[in-house]
């Protein structure tokens, strides 16, 4: 454990110092987060334009539903979306044989040797606006807080999970970066309660085959003081059985590596 | 220390016809080929050994490299690298090895070489004062000193590689498995990887397993040369017993006076006539016998009989042996076309 965290640690501060190469990015990325959070509140204002409520959420549960799927959003595009997006391009360049031949557990490797550090102000919008609500809402549930916080690490596991199966496709398929696109198509549902869709086929889609639910609708219900406990521990059990499924998806996915010679 | 028995890998690739129709139909029923990249090849390393493996491009040798070193699953066949079966990647056997490739590389494009080596550090577990003393060491022996801290994309090819080399090496590997680490670099640079591999080998006692299609690389650095042609070993021996097999010697000849190139000509090959020195090639048995009648019947001031270089015996022997596997085709073709 200690040499993994030793190593989590050699892997950021060499993942920041290489984009700190690449300064200019930042401004860019600044400008694009703003747009994207000034969108996402805009949004809001339209489907709320006479304060009726949405799917039973009020505004202002609405905004921090919001603001976890901001958070979200910014934790994935900080943590996940960059080692997704490399071990595509490793596996299509055979680059892959160095990290398989470490004396480290591969999946660990390939899921945490970069951050993005310019997507970090999203993650600090989406809080932002996650507590803010919440303390317009007033009284909130201790209860609730504390319990949000396993449903987020939860819902991120979620997302990494799905995003790193759907990568682990790249040994067959060796153009698979699109396919995460498609994701994040999805992912984007999560900007509106999981009840805000109607009864049936799209609430069924987002809960079960892409499960967008547990992945902002809940962490926000415990937040506001409304989760139920089969949602706790569905979220949980969904976590678990999608991360043992990426390590045997992998583990599966490297039988079939044949290293892209040279 | 490296025990390979009838080792095979397959790949199989589809094969795309061009053109859209083409691509449609490949996508419809999709063809595939089996390429045998690697047939049935077996030989056993001993410790410190250093092996060259020569062959043409697409012989194979990337692909035996590959599964020595664990990133592929042989086809068929049995490999045992110090006591390991590769292809399970355990901890301690990935801390005993290496893999160079000439073509890829492991350091962080954009960042001084040094980072890399910190990362490995840490996942090979060196304590600190092996990694500065291996560190230095290397730093002494490859000239690494100043640019260890510029970005790797600001550095040479020559200077890449060496710091690719000390990347690699870091953990101090006893099997040290190198894929054409030499390739692109200029007559300079590839002697001093050489000179540094062989340093390694030495101080380190490792065994050393190294590809090339450079024949310089494998007769400058290995004692023993595997030539492989299309995935099997045609010859696996000695340097010095390769010399055995020449056909050819060369007599070397000092005239006293011009003699003309037609009169040479009448005793062998003439490989080379210069003014009052030349140079003919006399198939091994006869090549006394004809020292002793040029001695005769030319005006010579001076003979040496020689062995030619081992480049051009192996370039001989691996001809030779393209020439046999085509003959050998051909018969299994004719007996195959036999109903
Ligand atoms: N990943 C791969 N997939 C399919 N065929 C491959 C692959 N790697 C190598 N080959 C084929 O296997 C043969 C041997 O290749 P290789 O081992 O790279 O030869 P060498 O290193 O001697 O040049 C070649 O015909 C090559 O095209
Ligand atoms: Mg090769």
């Amino acid at each position: 454990m200690n040499k993994h965290l030793k190593i989590l640690k050699i892997f950021a501060g060499s993942s920041v110092s290489a984009q700190m190469e690449y300064r200019a990015n930042f401004i860019v990325q600044m400008i694009s987060s703003l747009v994207a959070f000034v969108g996402a509140l805009l949004g809001l204002s339209v489907l709320f334009g006479d304060d009726a409520g949405l799917g039973g959420w009020s505004l202002l549960e609405a905004q921090v539903l919001v603001g976890v799927f901001l958070l979200l959003e910014g934790l994935t595009e900080v943590l996940v979306y960059p080692n997704v997006r490399k071990i595509a391009e490793m596996v299509r360049t055979g680059t892959m044989d160095f990290t398989l031949l470490k004396p480290i557990d591969s999946q660990f490797s390939v899921s945490s040797r970069n951050v993005n550090v310019f997507a970090f102000p999203n993650v600090l919008l989406g809080f932002g606006l996650m507590v803010y609500a919440l303390i317009k809402l007033g009284n909130v549930s201790w209860t609730g807080i504390l319990l949000s916080i396993p449903m987020l690490l939860s819902a991120l596991t979620i997302i990494y999970c799905i995003c790193f199966i759907l990568i682990t496709t790249a040994f067959w398929f060796v153009k698979v970066e699109n396919i995460i696109e498609l994701f994040w198509g999805f992912f984007r549902a999560g900007q509106f309660p999981i009840t805000a869709f109607p009864a049936g086929g799209a609430r069924i889609l987002f809960t079960y085959i892409v499960p967008i639910a547990f992945i902002t609708t809940v962490p926000a219900q415990a937040l506001i003081g409304k989760i139920s406990l089969e949602s706790v521990l569905a979220s949980l059990g969904i976590a678990s059985v999608l991360f043992v499924a990426s390590r045997l998806f992998w583990k599966f996915a490297l039988k079939s590596y044949t290293s892209a010679s040279s | 220390m490296i025990h390979v028995q009838d080792l095979q890998k397959h790949y199989t690739v589809s094969e795309k016809e061009a053109g859209f129709l083409g691509s449609l139909r490949a996508f419809v029923r999709p063809k595939t080929k089996v390429v045998k990249a690697v047939d049935g090849v077996s030989f056993d390393i001993a410790a410190g050994e250093r092996v060259g493996f020569l062959g043409a491009n697409g012989a194979g040798k990337t692909t035996t490299l590959k599964m020595l070193s664990g990133l592929l699953h042989p086809t068929g066949g049995s490999v045992q690298v110090a006591g390991f079966t590769p292809f399970q990647r355990k901890t301690d056997f990935l801390k005993k090895i290496t893999l160079v490739m000439g073509q890829k590389q492991q350091l962080i494009w954009d960042l001084p070489a040094q980072d890399s080596f910190l990362v490995n550090q840490a996942i090979f577990e060196i304590g600190d004062l092996e990694f500065k003393a291996t560190l230095k060491e290397f730093t002494e022996i490859l000239e690494l000193d100043g640019i260890l801290k510029k970005q790797v994309r600001k550095l040479s090819l020559g200077e890449r590689m060496k710091c690719e080399l000390a990347a690699a090496l870091l953990h101090r590997p006893k099997v040290l498995f190198l894929d054409e680490p030499t390739i692109g670099l200029d007559v300079n640079m590839q002697v001093r990887i050489r000179e540094f591999i062989a340093e390694y080998n030495r101080r380190f006692e490792a065994t050393v397993i190294l590809t090339s299609h450079y024949m310089a690389d494998v007769t400058a650095l290995c004692e023993r040369i595997i030539v492989v042609e299309k995935g099997q070993i045609v010859l696996d021996g000695g340097i010095d017993s390769l010399m055995q097999r020449a056909q050819n010697k060369i007599i070397k000849l000092e005239f006293s006076h011009l003699i003309p190139r037609a009169q040479l000509e009448r005793y062998g090959t003439v490989q080379e006539l210069d003014g009052l020195s030349a140079q003919i090639l006399i198939p091994r048995a006869q090549a006394s016998q004809v020292a002793s009648r040029l001695l005769g019947e030319l005006p010579i001031a001076d003979v040496t009989i020689e062995d030619p270089p081992i480049e051009s015996i192996i370039g001989e022997i691996m001809s030779e042996a393209r020439v046999n596997q085509q003959n050998q085709r051909i018969d299994l073709e004719m007996m195959e076309a036999k109903p």
